[in-house]
């Protein structure tokens, strides 16, 4: 089965490389969207030479850096494909595959996150360039950065699912996608690190799973969360991964009994 | 100057078919607003929390800031209804063969593609940038006198056009890649650097953005004329985007002549 899936990874990691460009282009937006962030913090920090929200300018920078360098592995995903493949009547075929729906899929969102990947290391080498980053002070917060990320790779794929679901209702899942990307933008802390945020919203962050796919490892790479709250996060990350997960499930079987192909 | 004439006529009878098209699809048009709207939250959250953080930005307040950004929305909402189609040269129309048949139309290649545009969610730039453009006149205590309205349409319009140039000269690239949307839309993100006082870059961003990609033509000079801060580097834009679309078409009819049909 985990076979299959790395096959199916594979598969779509090379569909990307075909095109060359994709991955310079790719990696040259992730470097426009960081330029706008670090050159405001970097205004306000000559402006005011105070600590905004704990952070130094230079743990700021490098708190963008990584967010821009994760954000492909949080944003990019198989809702389009799913609801590009009910639109055709793929969907048909894709549920006679000898492997499950929801695994098929996943082994194409590894390799989707696997460019994402390389996308992201790219991105973070020639930032680091430019700017000053700042690396984890020991090489076991540097693995539970990694831990955290990878734990999210679940999170997300399921939420990829509920929206590209939709399409069973829909036929266009374009307004499900954009609002995806807005509220995991805003609760993941993408935008501007969670602890500028006002009360209310940080303790509503702190309830939903989205706070651990941008915020917290980065705040693990920068030594702002001790390190015994690890178990805590990953207990957090695996309870939504489960609820998700049915929910996802309980939509899936629910859309799959009211299917109407289109044709195809 | 005839055909010039002409060819703008003919525009307009493509652009009253494209806001006929709105009409058709009512509710992909909401949702496709909505959406829109939801997705610039992004961005008047971060300048709402980086304004949390600091009085002014290079000299600019919160006001000023904010009506900068709503002008720029106004001009990119323009800017997205008229040239929208150019993203989908290279996937829709030349990889698929469509082009082909658009070449045997007795009207030029360009304004036949720029003319078949429809992008009904700019209505929500359109009316967010203008609700905001509004507010933050009245807050800042600018009388909108007819003669002001009528500066901001123009510089719009212009702005517009200006973007519309750029993002033309970067869809000649789907003549060899057949896929333009990526490439137009790494540089056209460009714009968001000039949503902000151009003061707060270094040397090398403020080039490219005034000289290479003269974003900062668009909105921030513009909007510099309309607080009263410089008043004549504006008045350069309209020759800005002459000299851009003159470029503009010259490199398009270049690249057509080397057109190879993918053969359909």
């Amino acid at each position: 089965m985990i076979k299959s899936m790395i096959a199916l990874a594979k598969m779509q990691f090379s569909q990307y490389n075909i095109y060359k460009s994709n991955f310079y282009l790719f990696t040259l937006n992730r470097i426009v969207e960081v330029i706008v962030y670090i050159f405001v913090w970097q205004a306000i920090y000559n402006q005011t030479g105070e600590l905004a929200g704990g952070f130094s300018i230079n743990q700021m920078i490098t708190y963008y850096i990584l967010s821009v360098t994760i954000s492909p592995l949080v944003h990019w995903g198989i809702n389009e494909d799913i609801a590009y493949s009910i639109r055709n009547g793929q969907i048909n075929k894709e549920l006679l595959n000898p492997i499950s729906y929801f695994k098929y899929y996943f082994g194409i969102n590894l390799g989707e996150m696997g460019f994402a990947l390389v996308v992201g290391f790219a991105t973070f080498i020639i930032c680091s360039i430019f700017w000053s980053v700042v690396f984890p002070s020991s090489l076991g917060r540097f693995m539970m950065f990694i831990v955290v990320i990878l734990l999210g790779i679940p999170i997300t794929f399921f939420l990829q699912m509920i929206v590209g679901i939709t399409g069973f209702y829909t036929n266009s899942i374009w307004g499900m996608k954009i609002l995806r990307k807005a509220v995991i933008s805003i609760f993941a802390g993408m935008i501007a690190p969670i602890t500028l945020f006002p009360n209310w919203f940080q303790k509503l962050a702190n309830i939903l799973p989205f706070k651990e796919l941008i915020y917290t490892p980065i705040n693990i790479w920068l030594g702002q969360v001790p390190i015994n709250d690890i178990y805590f996060i990953i207990i957090k990350q695996v309870i939504w991964a489960i609820i998700l997960y049915s929910i996802a499930k309980i939509f899936f079987n629910h859309a799959v009994k009211k299917v109407t192909i289109n044709g195809g | 100057m005839t055909r010039v004439l002409y060819n703008i006529k003919l525009y307009f009878s493509f652009l009253l078919a494209s806001l006929k098209e709105i009409l058709i699809y009512r509710v992909d048009c909401i949702v496709g607003v909505v959406s829109q709207i939801i997705s610039q939250l992004v961005e008047i959250i971060f300048i709402w929390i980086a304004f949390q953080n600091t009085e002014n930005l290079a000299g600019w307040n919160f006001k000023q800031v904010f009506l900068l950004y709503g002008i720029t929305l106004i001009a990119i909402g323009i800017a997205d209804f008229c040239f929208d189609a150019l993203y989908y040269l290279g996937p829709k129309y030349i990889k698929q063969g469509e082009f082909d048949k658009i070449m045997l139309r007795p009207v030029h290649p360009l304004l036949s593609i720029i003319g078949s545009s429809r992008a009904f969610t700019a209505i929500g730039y359109l009316g967010l940038g203008f609700i905001i453009t509004v507010t933050m006149f009245i807050e800042l205590n600018i009388p909108i006198t007819i003669f002001l309205i009528l500066k901001i349409l123009f510089f719009s319009i212009i702005g517009a056009l200006i973007i519309g140039a750029i993002n033309t000269i970067c869809s000649i690239t789907s003549f060899w890649t057949y896929r333009s949307n990526e490439f137009i839309w790494s540089f056209f993100k460009m714009y968001t650097f000039a949503q902000y006082p151009i003061d707060i870059y270094n040397k090398f961003i403020k080039i490219l953005i005034t000289v290479i990609l003269p974003f900062a033509f668009v909105s921030y000079y513009p909007t510099m004329d309309y607080l009263g801060i410089n008043t004549y580097m504006t008045y350069l834009s309209p020759i800005i985007a002459i000299i851009l679309w003159i470029v503009a078409v010259k490199l398009w009819n270049f690249a057509l002549k080397k057109y190879r049909s993918t053969g359909n």
